[in-house]
């Protein structure tokens, strides 16, 4: 009796510890049973983005024969309309792309914390800070970028005009600039708004973070300052003055942003094209896939500062795309090694060399080479000497202050639709209320 | 037999004969189907519609008294919703916009349509081609239909402007998207060219089915083709046009795609229209909060049901009176 007693024992126990260890067992990735990491990036046109993270990708998959990893590469705007109805079914991907500004995911629990994924020590204090929630970094800060002013060189010489060595420009100055272009028949500044929020605010906000300085600039960001402050005000006239000159390209609002740069370098072509530095990604491929002519004289000079300014030498410097991880991935161990796969120096540095643009990952400048390396010292040295400010200001601005901010600034005032009273009005009534 | 009872056996004998499974009270028909069956064949189309379609719109409503923003913790809050709407400046712009819309530009799309039909009608040379270069823009999706125009409106090389510039008319170029008094209409352009050649197959075909004495006493009085069209044509036809003026109303009510597409709401929320301000509340506005969009979208399926049914009351009673 007690032989089939401890017999039945044992026996239990063994199909206990067998259950006990199945789900171990089913969750453990090993190289013939791996685990598929579902994989959603932007970028879907810009090859040397897209080149990189297939890159990196295909790294970790070969390193870490457990973990498949299906990527694929979406439009932003699709992946965001996609990923707020999926997150809330159980159905999103493991790893997605996002910005920090819709930091309303990691609010909700959608996002889970990379603290024991990633190591953190291998990102930028400011890059990290624009994903922390609640003490908790939610997003791998890939992409970074600083708002530029580019230039075409020899159209500028053309006109006559000089752009000084520190590349820093008074507001007469500039202003002589557009007046000048508009009389050539050459438009002065290239901007498309019709797939952005923002880029039609870039040159305004540039203007207004150096006429302000940053404390003050982040107030009104956050409606803790009126849009009705006189130096707001001056900014904003001053603005609507070039844009009446004629600044803008007529086309604008349906001038999408992408078609925006081959505005600027190929046809019809313009002086300048305020814009992150993420220009690179499109305008640095061959030209047959719409990217800049070969030999183009391309130059980087600072935003004009008005007179008076607090702060000529601030600077906006944000993080862009990131990747994050769903909550409710099943597959959070492959996925986390997967984003810290991206979290060394020689990733980083692949990224700045491979997409000339700066990222939130640690990077060793220095050792910088190729073809496009000048460039980079360029871009490196019009930031020597900046004090950045960190995020853009659909960083700051949520709910009817952005939605305003996107029809107001992006779109009206640099299309001569508004008055700079009436933009001051409108920003005020949507963004002195909005929560903070 | 009692009377009663002689009155209700005339009274099923009289009645067509149903389709429904007879009750056990009033005997089977051999020839109905059983409820059984019925179910059988209905459920599939019962199950997707109840899925797809009741289920959503009655969630709609229930998520309109709630305040959603915290998903895991969704806080009631009756129809402080449906009150905070009307207070709501970019609500009552979307309404107006798609109002305009909705009311004004049927007459376009009919009036178009009418116009090519009668071409055809007449017999213009190159009719068989034309007929279907003109139908041809319906079978395009909204998204190539506003790329197409999105080309043409473009102010530096748009077909529009290059041909005002090529008649001299420079003065009258403009960018027809950018500008706030310009962009709703050339939007309802773009959509009454879309829509023209639907409207133009229906009225070619009520315009086939017109009486042929009528027309042709109109002749023998010497009626001209203005005149008929006037006093005979256009009032023969005025069940179809009406029909067609309510099916471009409730589409132009609900119009999103070619709005996103060609201008998101812009500019300064001139072409927004009550589908895209739900959008933007619910999946642009940097928030999970389904609470307030779904009150604008019962709102707004209250105002159109009204305004459908408003509608069709208005033609009935019209066609009643003259008939």
């Amino acid at each position: 009796m007690s032989q089939r007693l401890s017999g039945w024992l044992r026996a239990s126990a063994a199909a206990l510890g067998l259950l006990a260890s199945a789900p171990t067992a089913i969750a453990q990735p090993t190289a013939a049973n791996p685990q598929t990491v579902t994989m959603w990036s932007h970028w879907p046109d810009e090859a040397s983005k897209r080149g990189y993270v297939e890159g990196r990708v295909r790294a970790f998959e070969t390193s870490n024969p457990q973990c498949r990893v299906r990527l694929s590469f979406i439009q932003k705007a699709d992946i965001y309309t996609s990923a707020r109805a999926a997150v809330r079914t159980g159905q999103a991907p493991d790893i997605f792309w996002l910005e920090p500004d819709e930091i309303a995911f990691a609010r909700n629990g959608f996002l889970e914390p990379l603290d024991k994924y990633v190591d953190l020590n291998g990102l930028e204090d400011w890059a990290r800070a624009s994903w922390t929630h609640n003490g908790r970094v939610y997003g791998l800060p890939l992409e970074a970028y600083t708002v530029e002013l580019y230039y075409n060189r020899e159209r500028v010489r053309a006109l006559g005009v000089e752009v000084p060595g520190n590349g820093q420009m008074g507001q007469a100055q500039f202003t002589d600039l557009v007046r000048r272009g508009v009389a050539a028949g050459v438009t002065p500044l290239a901007q498309g708004v019709a797939d952005r929020p923002f880029p039609g605010a870039y040159f305004l906000e540039e203007v207004l973070l150096r006429r302000l300085g940053p404390d003050d600039y982040r107030k009104l960001l956050t409606g803790r300052l009126s849009f009705r402050d006189p130096r707001v005000m001056a900014a904003m006239t001053w603005m609507r003055e070039l844009v009446d000159i004629g600044a803008y390209p007529r086309s604008m609002a349906t001038l999408k942003l992408g078609e925006s740069h081959y505005y600027f370098h190929t046809n019809p072509g313009a002086l300048m094209f305020p814009i992150a530095s993420w220009y690179t990604g499109r305008a640095f491929v061959p030209p047959e896939s719409g990217g800049q002519p070969a030999g183009f004289p391309l130059g980087l000079m600072q935003y004009p500062a008005m007179e008076n300014s607090d702060c000529p030498e601030c600077k906006t410097l944000a993080v862009g795309g990131s990747y994050v991880m769903y909550s409710r991935s099943r597959n959070k161990e492959c996925a986390g090694a997967l984003l810290n796969s991206f979290v060394n120096i020689e990733s980083g540095n692949q990224w700045m060399e491979g997409v000339l643009l700066q990222t939130g990952i640690r990077t060793d400048p220095s050792r910088i080479s190729g073809i496009n390396a000048p460039y980079f010292r360029e871009l490196q040295q019009r930031s020597e000497g900046a004090r950045f400010f960190i995020g853009t200001p659909l960083q700051y601005m949520t709910g009817r202050c952005a939605d305003t901010f996107q029809q107001v600034l992006n779109r009206a005032l640099p299309g001569g639709q508004i008055t700079p009273q009436d933009a001051a009005t409108q920003m005020d009534a949507a963004c002195a209320a909005a929560p903070q | 037999m009692s009377a009663p009872a002689e009155a209700a056996r005339i009274a099923l004998s009289a009645a067509p004969r149903r389709w429904w499974p007879a009750s056990r009270q009033g005997g089977r028909d051999p020839g109905a189907p059983s409820w059984l069956t019925l179910m059988v064949f209905l459920a599939p189309a019962l199950v997707l519609y109840a899925g797809l379609t009741a289920y959503p719109v009655i969630r709609t409503f229930a998520d309109s008294l709630y305040d959603l923003e915290n998903m895991d913790a969704p806080r009631f809050i009756g129809l402080a919703h449906f009150v905070q709407i009307w207070s709501d400046e970019t609500f009552l712009r979307a309404i107006r916009n798609t109002l305009v819309w909705s009311f004004i530009a049927p007459f376009l799309d009919v009036a178009t349509g009418l116009l090519l039909a009668l071409c055809l009608y007449a017999g213009v040379p190159f009719a068989r081609f034309l007929r279907i270069a003109w139908f041809t823009p319906v079978l395009l999706s909204y998204v190539v239909v506003s790329i197409l125009w999105l080309w043409i409106y473009n102010y530096d090389w748009g077909a529009l402007n290059l041909a005002l510039r090529a008649v001299g008319l420079d003065g009258w170029t403009r960018a027809w998207l950018g500008e706030s008094n310009t962009a709703l209409a050339a939007l309802m352009v773009t959509h009454a060219w879309k829509w023209a050649g639907f409207n133009m197959v229906v009225c070619l075909a009520a315009l086939h089915a017109l009486p042929s004495e009528v027309l042709e006493a109109a002749e023998l009085d010497h009626c001209g083709w203005a005149a008929k069209l006037r006093h005979i044509i256009i009032p023969l036809m005025r069940p179809t046009l009406l029909n067609l003026y309510i099916l471009a109303f409730i589409g132009k009510m609900k119009v999103f795609d070619l709005v996103w597409i060609m201008t998101q709401g812009g500019p300064m929320w001139s072409t927004e229209t009550v589908s895209t301000y739900v959008y933007k509340r619910a999946f642009a506005w940097n928030t999970f909060d389904l609470g307030y969009p779904s009150a604008i979208a019962v709102v707004w399926f209250i105002i159109v049901l009204a305004a459908a049914a408003l509608l069709h009351l208005a033609f009935r009673q019209r066609e009643k009176l003259e008939y």
